[in-house]
């Protein structure tokens, strides 16, 4: 009797020693037999034409220079003085003064219920939520906010490839494609030039007005930019990664 | 013959049944795994903890359901076979750290994300992949979470934020680091970027 309950603890002590070794072995196998499975390509193609890596990667270096000794001061004195409302606030403001690229955007690629809904919610925040500034269109039914889009999406949707890699100077992460698309951008923006509804719009107040909006997307943009620069192993190669998924998804959503 | 083929479908309808269903398990229990960590950052009991402490505790709520070694395996793809058995060992733990610190910090200080879990699509032999969104400060996240069955089990093998992958996002900057350094610099790197208290903290780049 005395050896069976010796034995049971014995037998348990085994089984449990027998257990976690058989899942020690499993998790090493795991780690070291599926060499096909690890060194398998991800989803997510990452391939990028970056021949001007070099040029790239000190462009990327002169911005993070300009970030974080000019937009980077300017953005903690914004966030210090301005409360969480105004900063939302004025972020609202300038995404909604954007509609036009949008709208632009939406229908040339026949997404003609984006356009609706692009429609009906700058008509929404721009009235009820005061020229932009709070976001009621949020709780009406059909009108929730959805992906922006911009005119190099549109030409991405019709075919036409990424080009090289570019890191544009105060700009950030680019292509030659959303380079022309930046600039179609600005031609569908009736508040820019080079068809600007506002004719006696001198530059210094078109200057502040980019300037404004600038500061008022940067918080987050300068957290997020942060994140990834603390948690990256190289920055550059990260933020090249990111963009170039992100834009692929957008592209083909 | 014909009692044959019906118990045959009778069997493999049995089989794609317990196969089904333990997917969908699985969704449970990445809800219950990410509930946890949220539980632990958030949780006014966890409120006294440091960030360090936080990352521990996260790390342990991951490993009761999770192996988060395969996910790093994955994101390193072939370059583990250019590094000796320690330094693979020691970039496997860096990169964790490096990760769980990433994951703690980001969150820390916002509110709660709400997540809520979608669908569950089989994505190829022994792969699953399952939807979600996380909505943080007003605005509306898409990640996936994709599994894999190991002999260990199903594991996570990648993480898709907004399209953009966590594995290809690590293994692009380990190859473009491989490209020029050794599994030395590596290391350096890794420990240099650990040692910082926040994650935003001047970083060298």
């Amino acid at each position: 009797m005395k050896t069976q309950k010796f034995k049971r603890p014995l037998t348990l002590a085994s089984l449990i020693g027998l257990l976690t070794a058989t899942s020690l072995t499993a998790q090493v196998q795991d780690l070291t037999g599926d060499e096909e499975f690890y060194t398998s390509p991800v989803d997510e193609s990452s391939d990028v034409y970056d021949p001007f890596e070099s040029v790239n990667r000190f462009t990327f270096k002169f911005n993070d220079f300009v970030f974080s000794n000019t937009v980077q001061p300017l953005v903690d004195v914004y966030t210090a003085i301005a409360p969480d409302p105004v900063e939302e606030g004025a972020s609202n403001f300038f995404h909604n003064l954007r509609y036009p690229v949008r709208l632009a955007s939406n229908l040339l690629q026949c997404r003609f219920k984006g356009a609706w809904v692009e429609t009906g919610r700058f008509a929404i925040n721009s009235t009820v939520g005061i020229v932009g500034i709070l976001t009621p269109a949020d709780d009406y039914e059909g009108f929730a906010p959805i992906k922006s889009e911009d005119v190099g999406q549109v030409f991405g949707a019709w075919g036409i490839g990424e080009g090289p890699y570019l890191v544009l100077p105060f700009l950030g992460p680019s292509n030659l494609r959303d380079l022309a698309g930046f600039f179609g951008d600005r031609a569908v923006n009736p508040l820019k030039e080079p068809f600007g509804v506002i004719d006696d719009w001198k530059w210094e107040r078109q200057l502040a007005l980019s300037g404004t909006g600038y500061i008022a997307r940067s918080p987050q943009i300068i957290e997020r930019y942060k994140q990834l620069k603390g948690s990256s192993i190289d920055p550059y190669s990260s933020l090249r990664n990111g963009y170039v998924q992100y834009r692929r998804g957008a592209v083909a959503e | 013959m014909e009692s044959f083929s019906y118990k045959t479908f009778l069997v493999l309808g049995l089989l794609f049944w317990s196969s089904a269903s333990a997917q969908e398990a699985e969704k449970d229990k990445l809800q219950g795994m990410i509930d946890a960590t949220l539980d632990v950052i958030y949780s006014e009991t966890h409120a006294s903890l440091s960030a360090n402490e936080k990352q521990v505790k996260v790390r342990e709520k991951l490993k009761s359901s999770y192996d988060l070694d395969v996910m790093i395996r994955y994101a390193i793809g072939k370059n583990w076979r250019r590094m000796n058995k320690r330094e693979q060992l020691e970039v496997l733990e860096l990169v964790k750290q490096l990760v769980l610190k990433a994951y703690v910090i980001g969150l820390e200080g916002k509110d709660r994300p709400l997540v809520t879990f979608g669908e569950l699509t089989e994505i190829g032999k022994a792969r699953i992949e399952i939807g979600s969104t996380m909505v943080l400060d007003a605005k509306t996240y898409y990640i996936l979470y994709r599994l894999r069955q190991m002999d260990s089990g199903w594991q996570i093998y990648d993480i898709v934020a907004e399209n953009v992958s966590m594995s290809s996002n690590y293994r692009g900057q380990i190859d473009d680091h491989f490209r020029k350094g050794s599994a030395t610099d590596l290391i350096a790197r890794l420990k240099d970027l650990l040692a910082k208290d926040e994650i935003n903290e001047d970083t060298k780049i």
